[in-house]
């Protein structure tokens, strides 16, 4: 399961545009773009078990939203990028995560990778491949997939 | 491979050099064949354990050959040869100033000076590099720098606690329009990730980072540095330690895994595009919070007899180290793993962060498992120290290191370097003078190596613990460049009623480098001191680290440059009273670009300076504080625009760097010092990059005061120009405001001293700066800071 959570549009303006910034500084300019992060839990729970960890858990419920459905933060027309750790690597947020569910739920999920995944409305998937490779990832450490939303 | 290591006594050079480099071991041709000598000795073939052992314990990381070795420096037709490089200067100049209060100087993690009144607190200090790790991947790379650091004085004695943590990096420029190698990331990824890496290492651990510097040099386009420190608070009866035959060999924290396998023979090699991830490690800030945690408390009750981290080489290092005398006995098959699919000999030399290792006494291994479980902090027991002096390293019945410590220890061969002075051609003629002064103000204000380092400081927790006393951005606005940090450790000390602080500071300045090594030396010691007295602490006592930074030692001319640095080095710290009681090196900062042209860095020096303050509640900070009180510039401004921040700016034709009089320097701050002790002084401010009329704008925005000053009889070298006297570096300079009713006592304090009133601070918000009855610029401090406070990422 992917828990999605991203920050209300009205709280969003400024990671958006730092976000847009280094975009430009990667050679593509966008006018608007979105951000998410993302959990992957490996686990047997529920529905309403991982509707709990996302709502009382993982969500600022002030200022974010949540999607057991990965995408709802979407722009029209905009790819979407999403880039995680290689399996290989530690990661430290799925860890810190993976023991506070233990504590919510009272078991442990499998694992719990922590991602991010970005949305951007532009005309070339090539061009956004490369800023991407410029700014988002280090392949030696991530894995990225882009697709049209 | 399987073949060449069944066959390795044997194999002829050009089959060793090739398994070298299929292991990545980092080896040279003379290292490969005295292991093979030894080991034809011992009438056996060496396990794949046994050479990676020899790798990382002969690693440059572990054993500092370059330094440490024999050195030929010729400079014109004069030969001077070095046994030990970094003895007969760096070390030679502690020894030389034996000073009481150095308690622990060069033989542990970090060193250890006096600290406070009541005589019961050692105060850790301790800086490293993380250069390779952090081009690689720049995030992971400064995480874990710091992770490392961190543990540094952790395992320092019987363990440290950590209250600061330092941070000083060098970038290529950001807007550089260069093309890089594939493999390569662009600086300004680099420096995003690496702040970011910083932040999240130090944020979550708790611990303030609040001290630090950035420096951008195309030299640094392809291998950025990455230097991080930490200060530690240890009880003095807590200093030594001692393996005991019999110890059980504890290691407490993160688990082993495959990450971080060979970081340190990576610190003995080019970066190149064969470079993977596998020396890369990946750090857990609340692992290692939780060890620090059991070891503070094991610590107090006596629970172990010696600790230290696992750094590079992993395992390999650290039991190596601690089981030095006693040898050790180890089974691999207690280690508690990440991954199951790892090697005997991988788990023995994985970096793997956040791990300590402790020498237990068998009675006191209940209590301690207690606190682990208590503090959720994962252990196990590897073995034993058992006195044979041996190290036997198993996994179930198989054996992966069969050696005696006296091999591993004392076997490394070295060999003497060549090293000889760069040529530089020197001009100290006048330089041109610029058709505005003010502007050049303004495009120096913005420049890279000047602006306001807001976007990085303030991504930092620098309030953790509530022992900051003076911050790293000051003034009325909190944003004004501070000269040093000032903490009180109460946290640590946890006596409210004890006001004793201490100061950290940096001098550093590779641009000198290019041109004068042995001045850089002494402006970068300068600089740390005089950022220290800046805040008012008690210079006599300062205690420095000096990181070098090189290229290539195979390089002659590299290697000239770390003999005059190292020299400099010397003669500072002596000149100074100022005794290094640690520090590090890092060679090999090299790498290629895409059409294949090197960028060697500059030889690059960072001193971080700490000095106790007596009474923190009396320091002092940098911005201007009331309108009417009188201005002074302390010291003698002298010719020579040689690596200034100008010259980097608009070539002026002068590249002559100005010699620093060590002798002068101290006599003037130390009245300077008593004169803040007096209460005399409101602020004070170095001048340094930028020079004087840089000095004298943060001073002014940062207080939202503006002042009038004349320069016509402030001290200075005879034909000393305008531009030199407002954008020259000279070294020994500093601006203070003084109290308006205590100038009588400040003036008796500076009698006869290069000390001069050369203006006041106004309510009216504008520089006004005259010479010989000439307006050099006039400026409104609005738009000067406008033009200072750039967002760097």
């Amino acid at each position: 399961m992917i828990i999605e959570i991203w920050t209300k549009e009205k709280y969003a303006k400024n990671e958006e545009r730092g976000f847009i910034g280094r975009l430009a500084h990667a050679g593509l300019k966008v006018k608007t773009a979105r951000l998410s992060r993302l959990y992957r839990v490996d686990a047997d729970f529920s529905r309403a078990e991982f509707d709990k960890l996302a709502s009382k858990l993982l969500t600022d419920s002030i200022t974010e939203h949540y999607s057991l459905t990965p995408g709802k933060n979407g722009l029209k027309n905009a790819y979407r990028v999403e880039v995680w750790l290689k399996d290989s690597v530690t990661d430290v947020v799925g860890e810190s995560v993976k023991g506070a569910i233990a504590d919510v739920l009272g078991k442990e999920p499998k694992t719990v990778r922590f991602g991010h995944a970005y949305y951007v409305p532009c005309g070339s998937e090539l061009k956004l491949k490369h800023a991407v490779s410029k700014i988002l990832v280090n392949e030696v450490v991530n894995k990225f997939s882009i697709k049209k939303h | 491979m399987t073949d060449n290591l069944s066959n390795f006594t044997s194999l002829p050079e050009k089959q060793l050099v090739e398994l070298d480099s299929l292991c990545g071991w980092s080896l040279s041709l003379l290292e490969l064949q005295e292991a093979q000598r030894q080991f034809s000795k011992m009438g056996r073939q060496p396990t794949r354990g046994e050479l990676e052992t020899i790798a990382q314990t002969w690693s440059e990381h572990c054993k500092h050959k370059t330094f440490s070795g024999p050195v030929a420096f010729r400079d014109g037709g004069k030969t001077k040869k070095y046994k030990n490089l970094f003895k007969e200067t760096i070390v030679k100049a502690t020894r030389t100033l034996n000073r009481k209060w150095c308690l622990s100087v060069f033989t542990d993690n970090a060193g250890i000076v006096e600290f406070g009144k009541s005589g019961k607190w050692g105060l850790a200090f301790k800086a490293e590099t993380h250069n390779h790790p952090c081009a690689v991947e720049p995030y992971g790379g400064a995480e874990t720098g710091v992770g490392g650091v961190i543990r540094d004085i952790l395992g320092v004695g019987l363990g440290a606690k950590p209250v600061l943590n330092t941070d000083s990096f060098c970038f290529g420029y950001l807007d550089g329009k260069k093309k890089l190698p594939k493999n390569s990331h662009s600086p300004e990824r680099i420096m995003r990730s690496v702040v970011e890496g910083v932040r999240d290492y130090g944020n979550r651990i708790g611990i303030p980072t609040a001290s630090g510097g950035l420096y951008f040099d195309d030299g640094y386009l392809l291998n950025p540095l990455v230097y991080v420190g930490c200060a530690g608070l240890i009880p003095v009866d807590k200093i030594e330690k001692k393996v005991v035959p019999g110890d059980l060999i504890v290691s407490i924290g993160g688990r082993t895994g495959r990450d971080g396998i060979h970081g340190a023979t990576f610190s003995s090699a080019n970066i190149d595009e064969e470079t993977t991830a596998s020396a890369v490690q990946i750090g857990h800030a609340v692992n290692e919070k939780k060890t620090l945690d059991v070891l503070m408390r094991a610590r107090d009750l006596g629970l172990y007899n010696a600790v230290t981290d696992c750094g590079a080489g992993g395992f390999s290092s650290a039991i190596g180290e601690l089981g030095s005398e006693t040898g050790a006995h180890v089974k691999l098959e207690n280690a508690l793993l990440k991954d199951t699919r790892i090697e005997p000999w991988e788990i023995w030399v994985s970096e793997s962060q956040e791990r300590m290792i402790l020498a237990v006494p068998k009675a006191k291994m209940k209590k301690l498992e207690a606190i682990l479980k208590a503090e959720s902090c994962e252990y196990c027991v590897m073995g034993a120290f058992p006195g044979d002096g041996r190290l036997l390293v198993a996994h179930g019945d198989e054996s992966v290191v069969d050696l005696p410590m006296s091999f591993l220890h004392g076997g490394v061969p070295n060999f003497e370097k060549q090293a000889t002075r760069r040529k530089v051609k020197i001009s100290s003629a006048a330089p041109a003078r610029p058709a505005s002064y003010g502007q050049v103000l303004k495009e120096m204000l913005a420049h890279p190596n000047v602006c306001s380092r807001h976007s990085v400081i303030t991504q930092y927790d620098h309030e953790v613990q509530g022992g900051t006393v003076i911050k790293p951005l000051q003034g009325k606005y909190g944003d004004g460049p501070g000269d040093a940090t000032v903490i009180w450790p109460q946290a640590a000390t946890l006596d409210q009623h004890d006001f004793s602080g201490f100061a950290v500071s940096h001098g550093f300045n590779p641009a000198a480098g290019k041109i004068a090594p042995y001045q850089m030396a002494l402006h970068s010691v300068d600089e740390a001191v005089r950022n220290l007295l800046c805040v008012g602490a008690e210079i006599s006592r300062t205690a420095i680290l000096d990181n070098f930074c090189a290229a290539s030692p195979r390089d002659p001319e590299v290697m000239g440059d770390l003999v005059l640095a190292a020299e400099g080095c010397h003669d500072a710290a002596v000149g100074y009273g100022a005794p290094f009681i640690s520090g590090k090196d890092s060679f090999y900062n090299q790498a290629k670009d895409a059409d294949g042209k090197e960028y060697p860095i500059p030889m690059s020096l960072l001193i971080s300076a700490t000095a106790p303050v007596e009474d923190i509640r009396k320091a002092i900070t940098m911005n201007f504080k009331e309108a009417g009180n009188p201005v002074y510039l302390a010291g003698t401004s002298r010719r020579g625009m040689g690596g200034s921040v100008y010259n980097d700016m608009a070539a002026s034709g002068n590249n002559f760097i100005s010699p620093l009089d060590i002798k002068a320097a101290v006599k003037l701050y130390s009245a300077i010092l008593k004169a803040i002790k007096s209460g005399c002084v409101a602020a004070a401010h170095d001048a340094s990059q930028g020079g004087l009329a840089v000095t004298l704008s943060e001073m002014a925005f940062s207080g939202g005061f503006g002042a009038e000053i004349d320069l016509t009889w402030a001290a200075r070298e005879k034909g000393l120009s305008p531009l030199e006297l407002l954008f020259g570096e000279s070294p020994a300079r500093l601006v203070l405001e003084v109290l308006k009713d205590k100038e009588t006592e400040f003036l008796k304090l500076i009698k006869g001293l290069p000390v001069c009133e050369v203006g006041y601070v106004k309510e009216e918000p504008s520089l006004c700066v005259l010479d010989g009855g000439e307006r050099l610029f006039w400026e409104d401090i609005n738009a000067l800071k406008n033009c200072w406070k750039r967002e760097l990422i």
